[in-house]
C-alpha cells in the first residue's frame, strides 16, 4: 500500500469512529425509549413471589434504580457506559458488559463463519455465470441459491440434525464438555446451516455477477483482454471486491438475526439466544448491551466496506 | 430488502415498446412463475370465502392426530390437533398478505419521503435522512422484533410495522440515488426551467415515471421477507398466534414431531414457504432486469 | 408449561427422630463410586444460591450443593439434616436445633475447610428476612418471631404463635456465613449467587462459558461421600433437540420429559422412565369480576362441557389424574370422596339455560342480546404445543355448546401482569405447583383479593373464609383434616376453577444410573446413593 493512500483512510477512519459513536447514542436512546414505554416491568419478575408486602417491592426497587424520570435514567445509565459501567443483568446479577462480550464473540464465530461459507458457495457460481453467461448448469446452480435462500433456516437446521444423527451418528453439540474428537464437525454443522440458508446467498450471487459483467464489458478490461494481459488482475478489485465487501456489510445485520434462531437450535451458547431470553424477561441493562454490541459489529462492517473502497480506489475518500 | 444498481431514466412514456417484447424469455418465464404465486394468493382468499376447501381448516379431531398423508380424505394428513393440512395450508397465505402490504406500503410511503427529502433537496435534510437510515440499519432486526412483542404483545400487524420502517431506508436509498442520477443528467433542472411546480416534478415525473418499478420490485421482495421473518418468530414463539393458521406456526408445530421421524406436518408447509418466497424472489429480480435495465439492451 | 410455584406449605408426617448417623466419609452401602451424571435441563438458572432463585432449574441444583436444617426422606418424612436432634417446646412455640458438629463447608482446593456453626443458621435466616434481599422464601418464614443462639452448635427459633407441622419448614437451605460479600442482605449482584458455598454431597467446580455447570463429589460430605463422582447441568433452548440429545447418550437424563416423547422413550430399552408425582394441577381459572362469570351455573356448565378424559389421554397419553377439586391428589387434603363433574354437555346447556342463555340465530348463546363471548388469555410457551392443544380443544368443547372463546396468547410476563395485576381477563390458563402440601388459603380467601396477589379471580365465600381460618389456627392433624375435606367440597361445588388434572411427571434417565430415587419438588434429595456399576462408568 503506498503512502498516500494510508492519509485517507485514517481520516476516513477518524470520521466513520465519529459517525459510529453518533449512530450507537442514537440506538441507545431508541431502545431505552422502547423499553422505557413498554407497559412491563422488568421487577415484576423478581418480585413476584413477594405478593404480601409492597413496601418490600418498592425497597428493592429503589435499591436497583427505582422510579426516576426517564430522560434521568438514561443520563444515569448513558454516564455510566462512558466509565465503561454496562451495569448488571437483572436476571441474573452477572456483569453485561462480560457478560456480552463472551457471548458476543461465539455469535461473531457463527457469523463469519456462515458469511465465509455463504461466500465460499455463492462467489464460485457467480463468477461461472458472469464468464459463461446463461447455460443449464449455471441456470441450475442459481436456481439452487434460490431454494435455499427461500428454506425456512430452523427447518433446514432440524434437517440437518436428524441427517448427522441417524445417518452418522453424530450428535451435533458445538460446545461443552461432551464434544471431543469430532468437536469441529459439530462446530461445522450451525455455521454450515446459517450460512446456507441464512437468505442472502441468491443475492450474492445475483449481485456479484451482475458487477462482474459489468466491469467486464468495461472498455479497460476490453483492452486488456485484446491485449492478452489477465483480465482477473484488472478486474478484481472493482468487480470482485468491492461488491463483495458491499454484500457483507449490508447483510451483517440480517445474519445476525438468523444467528438467534440457529443459535437455539444448536444450542450454540451466543448472544442471539440471549438477546431471547432477555427480551422476555425484560432484562433492560442486557438488552441495551446486546444491541449496542449488535451494532458496533455492523458498523465494524460498514467500516471495513468504507476502508476496502478507498483502498481501491481513493477518489471516494474525497466524497 | 435487495439493493439494486440504476442505470436507466425515463422522459415520460418514450418508448411505445411492451417491456415484454424486449425481455429475455427466461425472465418472462420467471415472472409468469412469480404472477402465478400471487394468483395463488387470490385463490386462496376465495376458496376461504366460498368455503370451497376439503375440510374446515379449524375443525379438530382428536381421534385423528398426527395423521399420515392421504387418510381417511386429509390429502396431506392432520396436524397435532387432528386438522386438516392442506385447508390450513391453502387459508395459511391469509395471515401473511394483509400484514405483509401494511409493511410494504409503510416501507414504501416513508421511503419515498425521506428519499425525496434527501435526494431532491438534499443539503441537511440529506445528512438527517442518512443517519436515521445507518441508525435503522444498525439494529439486527429479529432483535428489535422480538423486543416490541416482548415488550409489547405478540401481534403480526406490530411485527410488520417494525418491518415496513426498517424497510424504509434501503427504499429511501434507491430512490435519493436514482434522484441524484436525473439531477446529474440535469432533467430536473430541464424540469424547472419548462415552469414545472415541485409537485409535479416529483410526483408525476420522478416518482411515477422513474420510481414505479423500483417501488413495485421492492414491494414484491417485501412480501418474500414478510414470510421469512414470520417464519423464524413462529419457531421463536412470537409469530402468528394459534388458531389462525400461518405457514410459520405451521411448520413449527411440525417439527416439534421432526426428530421421531414425522416429517409431513412440517414438510408440506416448508415447501409451501419455499416456492412462494422463491415466486417473489424471481419475480422481483425479473421485473428488475427488464423494468430496469431495457435501455442497456 | 410454565408454573406458578405456590409458596405456602404445611406438611404431613409423623415426627421421626433419628439417631446421627456415623460420621464416615464413605458410604458403607457397598456400591461403587466413580462416573459422571450429564443431565439436561430446558433453560438456564438465573441464579445458583437457595435465596434468590425463583426457577425450578436451581432449586433442584441447590439441592445437590446445600442441605437444610432438616430433610425428608423417600417416605416423605422428615429427618434428620444439619440438625442432629431438636426440641419442641410444649406451648409448641420454641424450636430447639441441636446442630451437627462434623459439618464442613465446602473449601476450595488447598484452603482448610470452615466449620459449620449456630452462626451460620442465625446468618441465613438474616439474609432471608432481610427487606432487601428478593427472595420467594420470606413469605414463608414470617411465622418465625425470633431466633437466637445458645451456643456455636445451638439455636432457638421462636415462633409468633403455634402451628402445625412447623418442622418441615425448617428445610430451608442454610447458607455460610463467609460466603456472600454483603452480610446484611443479598442481591443478585453479589458473587456468592454464582459461586456459592454449602454443604452438601456435591460441590460447584465452575461454570463454563456455555453455562454448565459442573459439579463434583464433596469428599468430605457428612453422610458420606456420594456415588457419582461429577454432576454436570447443561442447558437446552430447544426441547426436541433435548430429547434427541438423551436419545444419542450426550445426556443420561432429563429431569421432566416432554410428554410427546414418553412413547418413543418408553420403548427403548437402554432407558428407564421413572413417574415422579408432582404435587401439581392445571386449571382454566375464572375472572368472577365478569359478571356472567360470578354465576356459579355458567362456570359449572363450563366444566360440564370438557371431556378432561379424552383431553387427557390424547394430549397426555393418558399419564395423569382428573381432580376434582383445590388439592393435588397426592395431598393428605384431596378429598377423594367429592367425584370430578362428568363430560355432560346437554347438563351444560341446561345450566346456561337456566342462567337465562339462550342459543341465537347464530349458533352462540344470548342474554339480553349479548352474546357469550370470552376471552382466554395464555402464556406463550415456545415448543410445548400441550399449553396449545389444551386451548384449542376447549374453545372447541365450548363451542359445541354454544359459547364463543376467543385465545390471547401473551409473552409471559405480560400475561401475569394482565392476571395478578391488571385482573385483566375472563378465563386464563395455568398450573400450580405446591412444594411440600397444600395450603390453598392465599388461592381462595377473600383477604387475597388485590394486586399481585394469588386469588386472581376474586372469589368470595364466607363460609370458605371462615374454613380456612380456622384450618390455619386448628393444631390438631384429624380435625384439620376434616376441615379441608369440607373446603375441598365447598370448592369444587362453587367452582372457580374448573379444575383439570395433575400430570404424572417423568424423568427419564440412561439405564446405567442405579438406585435412583426422585423427590417430587425437589428432584435431587438422594441424588447422593445414586451410583453407576463400574462397567459402565465412561
Amino acid at each position: 500500500m503506498k503512502l498516500a493512500s494510508i492519509k485517507p483512510i485514517t481520516v476516513l477512519i477518524s470520521r466513520e469512529l465519529a459517525i459510529a459513536a453518533l449512530l450507537l447514542l442514537g440506538i441507545s436512546f431508541l431502545v431505552f425509549m422502547v423499553l422505557f414505554l413498554s407497559p412491563g416491568d422488568p421487577f415484576s419478575s423478581l418480585l413476584k413471589d413477594q405478593t404480601a408486602s409492597s413496601a418490600i417491592g418498592t425497597a428493592a426497587r429503589s435499591e436497583i434504580g427505582g422510579p426516576a424520570p426517564w430522560y434521568y435514567q438514561y443520563l444515569a445509565w448513558l454516564g455510566n457506559i462512558m466509565r465503561g459501567n454496562f451495569g448488571t443483568s437483572i436476571r441474573t446479577g452477572l456483569p453485561v458488559l462480560r457478560e456480552v462480550i463472551r457471548t458476543g464473540i461465539n455469535t461473531l464465530y457463527l457469523t463469519l463463519g456462515s458469511l465465509l461459507i455463504t461466500l465460499l458457495i455463492a462467489v464460485p457460481i457467480a463468477v461461472f455465470s458472469a464468464r459463461r453467461g446463461f447455460t443449464a448448469t449455471n441456470w441450475v446452480l442459481t436456481m439452487f441459491t434460490y431454494v435455499v435462500s427461500a428454506l425456512p433456516v430452523f427447518w433446514l437446521g432440524y434437517i440437518v440434525i436428524y441427517i448427522s444423527m441417524h445417518r452418522f451418528g453424530l450428535f451435533p453439540l458445538a460446545f461443552g464438555s461432551g464434544a471431543q474428537t469430532w468437536s469441529w464437525v459439530y462446530f461445522m454443522l450451525p455455521v454450515f446451516v446459517l450460512g446456507l440458508s441464512n437468505g442472502t446467498m441468491s443475492e450474492v450471487v445475483r449481485h456479484l455477477r451482475e458487477e462482474l459483467s459489468r466491469v467486464f464489458s468495461e472498455e479497460y478490461i476490453c483492452t486488456a483482454r485484446a491485449k492478452g494481459a489477465s483480465i482477473w488482475k484488472h478486474s478484481f478489485k472493482e468487480g470482485f471486491l468491492i461488491p463483495i465487501t458491499e454484500i457483507v456489510a449490508t447483510k451483517i445485520p440480517f445474519i445476525l438475526g438468523g444467528a438467534v434462531v440457529v443459535e437455539q437450535v444448536f444450542n450454540w451458547p451466543g448472544m442471539g439466544r440471549m438477546a431471547w431470553q432477555a427480551a422476555q424477561d425484560r432484562d433492560f441493562p442486557l438488552i441495551l448491551g446486546i444491541t449496542l454490541m449488535a451494532a458496533l459489529f455492523v458498523r465494524l462492517g460498514s467500516l471495513i466496506e468504507r476502508a476496502v473502497h478507498i483502498i481501491v480506489n481513493p477518489r471516494f475518500a474525497k466524497e | 430488502m435487495k439493493r439494486y444498481r440504476q442505470h436507466s431514466i425515463e422522459f415520460g412514456n418514450l418508448s411505445d415498446v411492451p417491456f415484454w417484447k424486449t425481455a429475455g424469455p427466461i425472465d418472462l418465464v420467471y415472472i409468469s412463475y412469480g404472477l402465478l404465486v400471487v394468483l395463488l394468493v387470490f385463490v386462496s382468499y376465495v376458496l376461504g370465502m366460498t368455503g370451497f376447501l376439503p375440510f374446515d381448516p379449524q375443525e379438530i379431531n382428536l381421534e385423528l392426530l398426527m395423521a399420515p398423508p392421504n387418510t381417511e380424505g386429509h390429502l396431506l394428513g392432520t396436524d397435532f390437533m387432528g386438522r386438516d393440512i392442506l385447508a390450513r395450508l391453502i387459508i395459511g397465505i391469509q395471515a401473511y398478505f394483509l400484514p405483509g402490504l401494511l409493511a410494504i406500503a409503510l416501507a414504501l410511503a416513508l421511503g419515498t419521503c425521506f428519499g425525496v427529502l434527501a435526494g431532491y433537496w438534499g443539503g441537511g435534510l440529506d445528512t438527517a435522512s442518512t443517519y436515521v437510515s445507518n441508525l435503522l440499519n444498525s439494529f439486527p432486526r429479529l432483535v428489535l422484533i422480538l423486543l416490541m412483542v416482548a415488550a409489547f404483545k405478540p401481534d403480526i400487524y406490530l411485527v410488520m410495522t417494525v418491518v415496513g420502517i426498517t424497510n424504509a431506508p434501503t427504499v429511501a436509498s434507491l430512490i435519493k440515488s436514482k434522484i441524484q442520477f436525473l439531477k446529474q443528467k440535469n432533467f430536473i433542472e430541464a424540469a424547472t426551467a419548462l415552469g414545472l411546480k415541485n409537485a409535479v416534478i416529483i410526483i408525476k415525473h420522478i416518482l411515477w415515471h422513474n420510481c414505479r418499478s423500483v417501488l413495485i420490485i421492492q414491494a414484491t421482495l417485501g412480501m418474500a421477507e414478510v414470510i421469512l421473518i414470520e417464519t423464524s418468530l413462529s419457531y421463536l414463539g412470537f409469530g402468528v398466534q394459534e388458531p389462525t393458521p400461518s405457514w410459520g406456526n405451521m411448520v413449527q408445530s411440525g417439527a416439534n414431531y421432526f426428530m421421531q421421524g414425522k416429517f409431513w406436518p412440517s414438510t408440506a408447509p416448508a415447501m409451501a414457504i419455499l416456492l412462494t418466497i422463491m415466486g417473489f424472489h424471481l419475480l422481483g429480480d425479473s421485473l428488475n432486469n427488464i423494468l430496469e435495465r431495457k435501455r442497456d439492451q | 408449561m410454565k408454573r406458578l410455584a405456590s409458596v405456602l406449605t404445611i406438611f404431613f408426617g409423623v415426627f421421626v427422630m433419628l439417631l446421627p448417623q456415623a460420621g464416615a466419609l464413605t458410604k458403607d452401602d457397598g456400591n461403587p463410586n466413580g462416573g459422571a451424571l450429564n443431565y439436561g435441563e430446558y433453560g438456564r438458572p438465573a441464579t445458583l444460591d437457595p435465596i434468590t432463585s425463583n426457577d425450578m432449574i436451581a432449586l433442584r441444583i441447590s439441592e445437590l450443593i446445600f442441605n437444610g436444617l432438616v430433610g425428608i426422606d423417600e417416605k416423605q418424612e422428615i429427618v434428620a439434616d444439619l440438625a442432629e436432634r431438636w426440641d419442641i417446646s410444649e406451648n409448641g412455640r420454641m424450636y430447639t436445633f441441636y446442630l451437627r458438629k462434623d459439618v464442613t463447608w465446602h473449601a476450595k482446593e488447598g484452603e482448610d475447610p470452615m466449620p459449620f456453626t449456630a452462626d451460620d443458621v442465625i446468618f441465613t435466616y438474616n439474609i432471608m428476612m432481610h427487606p432487601e434481599t428478593i427472595t420467594p422464601l420470606k413469605v414463608r418464614y414470617e411465622f418465625i418471631d425470633a431466633v437466637t443462639k445458645i451456643d456455636d452448635y445451638t439455636v432457638e427459633f421462636t415462633l409468633k404463635r403455634p402451628i402445625l407441622n412447623a418442622l418441615a419448614k425448617f428445610s430451608f437451605k442454610i447458607i455460610p456465613k463467609h460466603g456472600p460479600q454483603n452480610s446484611e442482605f443479598l442481591a443478585r449482584e453479589d458473587p456468592f449467587v454464582q459461586n456459592p458455598i454449602g454443604t452438601g454431597p456435591y460441590l460447584l467446580k465452575n461454570i463454563t462459558a456455555e453455562r454448565e455447570i459442573i459439579l463434583v463429589a464433596n469428599e468430605n460430605y457428612f453422610k458420606g461421600r456420594p456415588h457419582i463422582d461429577k454432576v454436570i447441568a447443561r442447558p437446552f433452548a430447544d426441547q426436541n433437540i433435548m430429547g434427541q440429545a438423551l436419545m444419542f447418550n450426550a445426556i443420561d437424563m432429563i429431569v421432566l420429559v416432554n410428554h410427546r416423547d414418553i412413547p418413543q422413550l418408553q420403548g427403548d430399552k437402554r432407558f428407564v422412565l421413572q413417574p415422579y408425582n408432582a404435587l401439581s394441577y392445571s386449571f382454566f381459572g375464572f375472572n368472577t369480576r365478569n359478571p356472567t362469570l360470578a354465576d356459579k351455573r355458567v362456570r359449572k356448565a363450563f366444566t360440564y362441557a370438557l371431556n378432561r378424559k379424552e383431553m387427557l389421554d390424547s394430549f397426555f397419553q393418558g399419564q395423569g389424574t382428573i381432580i376434582s377439586g383445590p388439592y393435588a391428589p397426592g395431598s393428605w387434603a384431596y378429598n377423594l370422596d367429592v367425584q370430578p363433574l362428568p363430560y355432560d354437555p346437554g347438563k351444560a346447556v341446561e345450566l346456561l339455560n337456566e342462567a337465562g342463555f339462550v342459543k341465537g340465530a347464530d349458533g352462540i348463546m344470548e342474554k339480553n342480546g349479548k352474546k357469550l363471548s370470552l376471552t382466554i388469555k395464555v402464556p406463550i410457551a415456545k415448543e410445548s404445543e400441550a399449553v396449545k392443544r389444551v386451548i384449542l380443544a376447549f374453545r372447541n368443547y365450548l363451542s359445541k355448546i354454544g359459547v364463543e372463546i376467543n385465545a390471547e396468547f401473551q409473552e409471559w410476563l405480560a400475561w401475569k401482569e394482565d392476571i395478578f395485576l391488571h385482573h385483566d381477563f375472563d378465563l386464563m390458563f395455568a398450573s400450580w405447583v405446591f412444594d411440600d402440601s397444600a395450603d390453598i388459603s392465599s388461592l381462595f380467601h377473600s383477604a387475597e383479593i388485590g394486586p399481585w396477589k394469588n386469588n386472581f379471580g376474586a372469589f368470595t365465600n364466607a363460609e370458605v373464609d371462615g374454613l380456612i381460618v380456622e384450618s390455619k389456627l386448628t393444631l390438631d392433624h384429624e380435625k384439620r383434616r376434616t376441615i379441608n375435606r369440607r373446603l375441598h367440597e365447598i370448592i369444587a361445588d362453587e367452582n372457580p376453577y374448573t379444575f383439570l388434572w395433575t400430570l404424572t411427571n417423568y424423568a427419564a434417565f440412561n439405564k446405567k444410573l442405579r438406585r435412583v430415587a426422585i423427590h417430587p419438588y425437589k428432584f435431587f434429595s438422594f441424588a447422593d446413593d445414586w451410583f453407576i456399576p463400574e462397567s459402565e462408568q465412561r
